[in-house]
């Protein structure tokens, strides 16, 4: 099982029917289906939430929707997301293939270096682009000795891009550099024997066989590109959220609920589009066998390249906000009045996001088990709506949670429940993905062959099932874990009054411009993921 | 799953549930603030310690804050809004969520401009629309400072000026234009700001910023930025120039405060006003935030002219209403494309 | 059903108790025709009964509706005296004592070869580890005990599959297709073993083939399942001998057809006047197995010309072409020698069986 399988949404690993499984007999099934209809319940809360609004917008929000403007604005978003997606896949796969198959020396450190771009939050890596990127920024100053006076700056279309490249390419690494490890590696050899050279042998035969993850991964960074709002903002792009933002800061919820439904549409566009690609590359299989000792590369005289790439891309992603945040902390003496000890909020963050990320695989457990071992339509459909909240922008999901608990369950507002349901809807697909496909590639015998040796249903799910799918469940744990970590907006509105974490902390300096604050809780977080990180794949390749 | 898996999780949980969950005594005074911690944070744990009232506070963006109570509604736990700038609160008000304040309260500030004309919120301290520049790129491009934010649009300054066009005290300028010299005028300003190749940042700091880096001439601001960009380096030579003669640029705006209709505390909340508009409050917002006191009784903070002294259009900031209109028309303009 | 034949295995228990009643057993799938439709068996203690049939065929969804891995739309199952399944009660498949041994052997890749045995049994630790033991040197394991199931060779899986579903001595044992993934030289052996382990233990045993060979060498009884309806149930003497349609007699083995009319025990056909396995009138089509052929180079008789040969060591096939052109599969000893172009003579050394002419049942 790999972490990146975390990133395979609906991804049917076994192209076999699935069988409608004995498991679901005796009332389990209908169990898993309740369970599973309250889930997505939730979820659907702010779609229904928005679904209001729209018809609040009436008239008048069609039209907002239907101007010229806003068919430019979701061009806008649709250019970005494609030239982000293609970039991060570009840099996705050779990074990956250097870490997995090459014998490039330090590969480990190197992913993980690589992969801790994941965990800034974007609106951070944007800021810090933008600082050392800008006309006068410190690549500027660095270049000032050559006689450049200023640069072009990095705004908009191309800052947007280059930043939403860095926070995504991860999301491909993971499951592109899973499926290199699980190449099968007879056809490679075969390849080989006809003759092919090592261009030719990848051309062909790997990256066919890398099909399934590369969607995956890429439609991991789609939805990422067209629902992020933090690059937007600072590089002053116009994407579709900054029209959902102009819309929240005139207090026109209704017609920013216009705007959201719409996201969730594009978002449903994807995700069929993607499921329809990847039924047609089904018969690339991902091998679930036994793991076999993979040839490593040896690079040669392109060893030094290699390390060059992987550097610059680290550099970019990693370095460069790691380093302007530091700067910060050197260059600016005036500090943030508030008293947030790291400590308090690496408790609170840390508690939180583990708390949340539990939760969320509890509740994704059941969507999963159905996704995966039930061919019912209705089960299927509760699968595919427990995405909805995936692309919506955090304040949409926060707010729609406002009204639902202040209307209906005042006791739990402003509690820390309230905030981890506002996680789980956002985050319900890395878990349900991660938890879907670790399932799928579990032989379904083996829970029959258990039943037939005196299992109950519930034990041979205990005993077989968990266990196998374990690796898989723990990659989704870790990616919600992950991104509830750096998650802002809902986190503002939805936590207990007084509650801090890294993420507010981050923005609150950030805000008023106490740059020297930033770093401390900044640091911290990426340190904490980057650690989280290291231990997944430490794990991951003792499975091995 | 390992039974120590198990256990470890369940130690996880009990922790953090330990940790969270708040000792839950009598309901404190609730306070919203879409002001920052860091500007208002100590002020309100001082006004806690000095009346021995408990008070919670939630932090976060003014818009957002503002959506959260409106939404909420008549459910809201909030008894004190503070937000940072006058839209937000003209969006409850209009939402008939504010409870009316005491005369004597509003009678505090030294402008009626600067509080609700139908009494329900009153602002706590001003903030000045100023164009922050920086004299020696002045002096390098030959220019003299501009007489009118219209003067903007020349051709001199082309590729010269900042602003941010999504920032509320923008908008409530370009609000105020609007109503000052009509949509048409106002329309083509912004057209032709961004025909002139203004310079668009995500927010004030990054337009001081890059007034001092060199990267524009100057910009659009609130006056305030620049004291803590001052407080730092004192050599910044970067300064401020309010457009003289009641220009449109020359708004004051206000950072305020409301009591919620819905308040189960509405003395706790007025002593909260009320200690807002203090002198040591204000002398707080001068001192610290570098912002113009309200009352009469506190001087503004040194090096700035003083708030009579600024030559504001005649306007009703009830009158900025209209931000829908106004973020339209920002749009509109191909300000944010 | 027909009357079980005298002489067969026969287990522990008294001669009219069966192990496994299933009556009208019917499995609709939504929106498609019935996977399995109306299907009654019935098996002996310690009997091996086989459910042979085309891949498809509603074979191992037969099994399944036994094992409770798929609830019956309509039917009955008893196991032993337990109702397991009907309108009424649906017993789950941990309940009802039926060991399964699976096409893939569905070894558990987590747990070792032990483990995986151990997997269904209860009581103390000392009691299992017996047991373990015990079902270890049954399928001659006892070396592999602490091996991962990858570290094993097919046959090696299918020993422990065998094992692990023998160990908590079920009523009844399923095997779905197990010796489909050995290799052919591995499947004779393992075939033979398993059955000698069961016939020591007298399980009865419940067998998914599609391969007639090993349905006929290894089962009691066999049951022939067609579009998941019941063809036929016999012994494999009988189904070799007497298919009760043309379909099942085509499947089971080798068959002539030749066309013929009837009258009473005898026909009248290109092969001459043959005798009849029962009496039979009008337009009929005789089923003759290729060894009730006798081909030789006799003066008289039928006359035809050898098509081709295939010589198999201790026998040969012969392909056969009438006078009038029909052919004819013939299978012979090796005592005589056959080339391609020979004139032969060719008789039918046994009754033969009639069908009615679209090939519905012989026996009416």
């Amino acid at each position: 099982m790999q972490l990146a399988d975390a990133i395979r949404p609906r991804l049917r690993i076994n192209g076999q029917r699935r069988h409608v499984l004995s498991l679901w007999h005796v009332g389990n099934r209908q169990l898993a289906q309740i369970v599973s209809l309250a889930v997505v319940a939730v979820v659907m809360i702010p779609v229904v939430y928005l679904a209001f609004g729209a018809i609040n917008a009436g008239q008048e929000g069609i039209d907002y929707l239907l101007r010229a403007r806003t068919l430019r604005i979701i061009g806008n978003s649709l250019s970005l997301m494609a030239t982000a997606t293609v970039c991060a896949t570009l840099i996705a796969i050779p990074f990956a293939w250097l870490t997995s198959r090459s014998d490039l020396p330090g590969r480990r450190a190197w992913l993980v270096l690589g992969l801790a771009a994941m965990v800034i939050p974007s609106y951070l890596t944007a800021v810090t682009f933008a600082e050392a990127f800008g006309p006068k920024g410190i690549l500027q100053s660095l270049l000032a000795p050559f006689g450049v006076d200023r640069l072009p700056g990095i705004k908009g279309f191309f800052g947007a891009s280059l930043t939403l490249t860095a926070v995504t390419f991860p999301y491909i690494v993971l499951p592109v550099r899973a499926a290199l490890l699980h190449c099968d590696r007879s056809l490679e050899e075969a390849g080989q024997s006809l003759g092919m050279n090592r261009w030719r042998v990848f051309r062909h035969i790997i990256l066919p066989q890398l099909r399934p993850a590369l969607s995956a991964g890429m439609l991991m960074t789609a939805l990422y590109c067209l629902s992020d709002f933090g690059a937007v903002a600072v590089m002053q792009f116009n994407a579709f959220t900054r029209a959902i933002f102009i819309q929240t800061e005139s207090y026109r919820m209704d017609k920013a609920s216009v705007l959201a439904l719409l996201l969730v549409g594009m978002t449903l566009i994807l995700l069929f589009t993607q499921s329809r690609l990847q039924l047609r590359g089904r018969h690339y299989r991902i091998g679930t066998g036994a793991a076999r000792h993979l040839e490593v590369l040896p690079l040669g005289r392109f060893k030094i390249p290699a390390l060059v790439f992987c550097a610059v891309v680290v550099f970019i992603a990693v370095v460069i906000p790691v380093l302007v945040l530091l700067s910060w902390t050197a260059g600016h003496t005036i500090t943030d009045p508030v008293k947030a000890p790291l400590s308090l909020l690496m408790r609170n963050t840390v508690g939180v996001s583990a708390v949340s990320a539990l939760a969320v695989t509890l509740a994704a457990f059941p969507l999963a088990l159905l996704a995966s071992r039930d061919a019912s339509r209705f089960s299927r459909w509760l699968a595919h709506l427990a995405y909805a909240g995936n692309v919506l922008p955090g304040i949409v999901i926060a707010l729609a949670l406002v009204l639902f608990a202040t209307q209906n369950m005042l006791s739990i507002y402003q509690t820390l429940p309230l905030l981890i349901i506002g996680y789980a809807i956002r985050y319900l697909p890395f878990s349900i993905g991660a938890t879907e496909s670790a399932f799928a590639q579990i032989n379904p015998r083996f829970e029959e062959a258990a039943r037939s040796l005196g299992l109950s249903p519930w034990a041979a799910l205990a005993r077989i099932t968990l266990p196998l799918a374990r690796g898989g469940i723990l990659a989704g744990l870790a990616l919600v874990f992950l991104n509830v970590m750096k998650e802002l907006p809902a986190t503002l509105i939805l936590r207990p009054i007084g509650f801090r974490t890294f993420a507010t902390r981050i923005w609150s300096a950030y805000d008023e411009a106490f740059l020297s604050s930033i770093a401390p809780p900044g640091l911290t977080l990426i340190l904490v993921s980057a650690f989280s990180l290291a231990i997944i794949l430490r794990r991951e390749n003792a499975a091995e | 799953m390992s039974v120590q898996r198990t256990v470890l999780f369940a130690l996880v949980f009990a922790l953090t549930c330990s940790v969270f969950s708040p000792a839950m005594a009598e309901e404190p005074l609730t306070v919203y603030s879409g002001r920052n911690e860091s500007l208002i944070g100590s002020l309100l744990a001082q006004f806690a310690e000095d009346t021995d009232i408990e008070v919670q506070v939630l932090y976060g963006g003014t818009s957002a804050v503002a959506n959260q109570i409106l939404t909420e509604g008549a459910n809201s736990p909030a008894d004190v809004f503070i937000a940072q700038d006058g839209g937000a609160l003209g969006a409850l008000a209009a939402a008939n969520m504010l409870a009316e304040l005491p005369e004597e309260t509003l009678r505090r500030v030294i402008n009626p401009a600067f509080v609700s004309p139908e009494g329900v919120w009153s602002g706590l301290s001003g903030r000045a629309r100023v164009f922050v520049y920086s004299p020696e790129s002045l002096a390098e491009h030959g220019l003299e400072l501009p007489n009118s934010i219209l003067d903007l649009t020349g051709e001199e300054w082309k590729g010269l000026v900042g602003w941010a066009p999504t920032n509320a005290s923008f908008v409530a300028n370009v609000t105020a234009m609007r109503v000052l010299l009509g949509e048409e005028k106002t329309a083509g300003w912004l057209a032709g700001m961004i025909a002139n190749d203004v310079q668009a940042y995500p927010k004030n700091t990054p337009i001081v910023q890059a007034t001092i880096d060199g990267e524009v001439l100057g910009g659009l601001v609130n006056h305030y930025y620049l004291f803590r960009f001052l407080a730092e380096d004192p050599n910044i030579t970067a300064t401020l120039h309010f457009f003289p003669g009641g220009d449109a640029g020359s708004l004051i705006n206000v950072a305020g405060a409301a009591i919620l209709k819905s308040t189960d505390h509405p003395y706790d909340a007025l002593a909260l006003v009320d200690y807002l508009l203090s002198d040591a409050a204000q002398e707080y917002f001068a001192q610290n935030t570098f912002e113009y006191p309200l009352v009469a009784t506190v001087d503004p903070p040194v090096d700035l002219p003083a708030l009579a002294e600024i030559e504001m259009p005649e306007l009703d900031l009830s009158d900025l209403a209209d931000l829908q209109g106004t973020l339209e028309m920002i749009e509109d303009s191909g300000a944010l494309d | 059903m027909l009357a079980p034949e005298v002489g067969r295995a026969v287990g522990k228990l008294s001669l009219m108790e069966y192990s496994l009643q299933a009556d009208g057993l019917t499995k609709l799938f939504d929106g498609q025709a019935p996977a399995v439709s109306d299907v009654t068996l019935r098996a002996r203690p310690g009997e091996f009964l086989t459910l042979l049939g085309p891949s498809g065929g509603g074979k191992t969804t037969t099994l399944r509706l036994l094992a409770g891995f798929e609830k019956p739309t309509s039917g009955r199952i008893q196991i032993g005296e337990q109702i397991v399944a009907d309108d009424a009660r649906f017993t789950p498949p941990e309940k009802r004592r039926v060991g399964m041994v699976f096409q893939d052997y569905a070894l558990f890749p987590h747990v070792d070869v032990a483990g995986n045995i151990a997997f269904g049994l209860r009581g103390s630790a000392l009691k299992q580890r017996r047991q373990v033991e015990r079902m270890l040197t049954l399928v001659g394991l006892n070396k592999f005990a602490a091996r991962m199931p990858h570290e094993l060779s097919g046959g090696q899986q299918q020993r422990v599959a065998l094992a692990r579903a023998l160990a908590p001595n079920p009523d009844i044992l399923l095997l779905d297709e197990p010796f489909s993934n050995l290799d052919t030289g591995l499947r004779a052996q393992v075939r033979n073993e398993v059955r000698h382990i069961l016939l020591e233990t007298g399980t009865t045993a419940i067998f998914v083939t599609h391969d007639q060979q090993e349905a006929l060498s290894l089962s009691d009884e066999i049951a022939i399942i067609f579009d998941g309806k019941l063809a036929q149930v016999s012994t494999p003497h009988a189904l070799y001998n007497r298919p009760v349609n043309m379909q099942v007699a085509k499947f089971v083995g080798d068959a002539n057809f030749l066309p013929a009319i009837a009258h009473g025990m005898t026909a009248e056909s290109r092969l001459g006047e043959v005798k009849l396995f029962h009496p039979k009138s009008g337009r009929v089509q005789l089923m003759i197995r290729p060894e009730a052929l006798a081909v030789g180079f006799e003066e008289r008789g039928n006359r035809a010309t050898v098509l081709w040969r295939e010589f198999y060591g201790h026998y040969q096939r012969l392909g056969l072409a009438l006078a009038e052109g029909s052919e004819l599969i013939a299978r012979t000893g090796v005592d005589r020698y056959f080339q391609r172009g020979d004139n032969v003579s060719v008789s039918l050394a046994l009754p033969a069986l009639a069908y009615d002419d679209d090939g519905a049942r012989a026996i009416t």
